[in-house]
């Protein structure tokens, strides 16, 4: 299973529900951890942690929907990125109200 | 395979759905309320005892049918409505979801002597009612699901006969070439769940390829979109241009290929790529599609040397083959020009 690197306020989150017939509305969002107190930044982490053990690598398959994580930040002086896919039938709903609204719980 | 036992460390999704839909505290309880209720009164016999015990027991070509109602909710497969046999039952999205499963079974039989989805005589199950105002159609290794959409821009998915032949068809493709739904591989998953749409459409119609509209999904887009449907095979890049949707981001040829983390690889972008191959190979072999030209498909899909990786290159290299040994040198070049013209040279 991935792990979730520490993330810093330079971290940054893009949230995209993606795959299905109808695929073109996948709507990404993008977070900037820079725009969140330490507070939310923490919910967000805590919220990505709980979907490392539900990421899927066959997801899609069929038209599934799933929502695609990108985390990207760095560390030892270099830029990198973590990618996850979590099936829509998994998704935990502070994931969707994340990518739908914005909004941290 | 529907989801058993609890969701590790968070409130069910299917719950939270429609918490993030309706948002009230009064709504939350009641979908709480009829998720409990449905599971009480509606202890569901589960897909494989009800399939397996129908695919036992039938003749060869027999089509078992059952078609469940979700009731809004995200719980598979929901309460049977309709099984083989019965009557329509009034529900526009139930009657559609049998009927076209009907005519997708019968296509496959009458045409390639494919008897269901795995050849052995699976009963099909779909659901439809899936969610709330569910913008998708799926098959998940066991099912169909259909959405009822949104009704702003999308209507319910059992409407197009193609869409729901296209869900079909990927169950079909699992138990076959096992192409895998990513890249160049899922591309060609994605379009051979295309071909066999369209062609169940046009067979159905009763359509020459030259007849056709080649479009997926044409009857799903509400008449707010300016659009013609999802995907357009003969012209991929033009299925609609819509401030909502934007504009039909599908390549027609190799030099515009789609390169992308997004959609696993773009699985739905780049499949516009063998959507055209096969136009333009149905178009040059003439009459119905599915006989010359899905019958070539159909036989490479099945080919055991079809890697479950394979790209579009290894794809058409077996088209190609396929066409000589059925149909003959002539057909083959056909084949081979039609790749050409969407950038897949194999010469």
């Amino acid at each position: 299973m991935k792990e979730l690197p520490p993330l810093g306020s330079d971290a940054t989150v893009r949230l995209s529900r993606q795959g299905g017939v109808t695929a073109m509305l996948s709507r990404p969002r993008e977070i900037e951890f820079a725009q969140y107190n330490p507070d939310e930044r923490e919910q967000i982490c805590s919220l990505l942690k709980g979907c490392l053990p539900l990421t899927s690598s066959e997801s899609g398959q069929g038209d599934q929907r799933f929502y695609q994580i990108e985390v990207r930040f760095r560390q030892d002086d270099r830029d990198d990125q973590l990618m996850l896919q979590v099936p829509e039938d998994r998704a935990p709903g502070e994931l969707v109200r994340l990518w739908d609204k914005g909004l941290v719980s | 395979m529907p989801r058993q036992g609890p969701y590790p460390g968070f409130i069910p999704p299917y719950i939270l759905h429609r918490l993030i839909d309706h948002g009230s505290e009064w709504q939350r309880s009641r979908a709480l309320n009829t998720l409990t209720h449905v599971r009480q009164l509606l202890p569901n016999p589960g897909l494989a005892s009800v399939m397996g015990a129908a695919a036992e027991n039938t003749a060869p070509g027999t089509l078992q049918r059952h078609i469940y109602d979700a009731q809004h909710l995200t719980v598979l497969p929901g309460a049977l409505k309709r099984v083989e046999g019965q009557r329509a039952s009034g529900d526009a999205a139930v009657d559609e979801a049998y009927d076209a499963l009907g005519a997708t079974h019968d296509f496959f039989w009458q045409v390639y002597g494919r008897d269901s989805i795995d050849n052995r005589g699976l009963a099909l199950a779909g659901t439809v009612h899936y969610g709330e105002g569910y913008d998708n159609a799926f098959w998940n290794g066991a099912q169909m699901v259909f959405g009822d959409g949104d009704g702003e821009v999308f209507q319910r998915f059992t409407r197009s006969l193609d869409v729901v032949a296209h869900e079909l068809a990927h169950g079909i493709t699992e138990s076959e070439a096992g192409l895998v739904y990513r890249n160049q591989s899922g591309a060609l998953n994605e379009s051979v769940s295309d071909v066999f749409g369209i062609l169940t459409k046009q067979y159905v119609l009763k359509q020459a390829a030259e007849q056709a509209d080649w479009l997926i999904g044409a009857d799903l887009l509400t008449d707010k979109i300016k659009g013609k449907g999802l995907r357009s095979m003969s012209h991929p890049g033009t299925a609609y241009d819509d401030p909502v949707l934007g504009k039909d981001p599908q390549p027609a040829h190799m030099r515009d290929f789609v390169v992308t983390q997004d959609d696993n690889g773009g699985v739905h972008l780049n499949s516009g790529i063998p959507n055209r191959a096969f136009y333009l190979a149905a178009i040059a072999l003439g009459g119905s599609a599915w006989v010359q030209a899905g019958q070539i498909w159909y036989d490479t899909l099945c080919d055991k040397r079809l890697d479950n990786d394979a790209d579009f290159h290894a794809f058409a290299t077996l088209t190609v083959e396929h066409a000589r040994e059925r149909f003959g040198i002539a057909q083959g070049k056909a084949v081979q020009k039609a790749w050409a013209g969407v950038g897949v040279d194999l010469a």
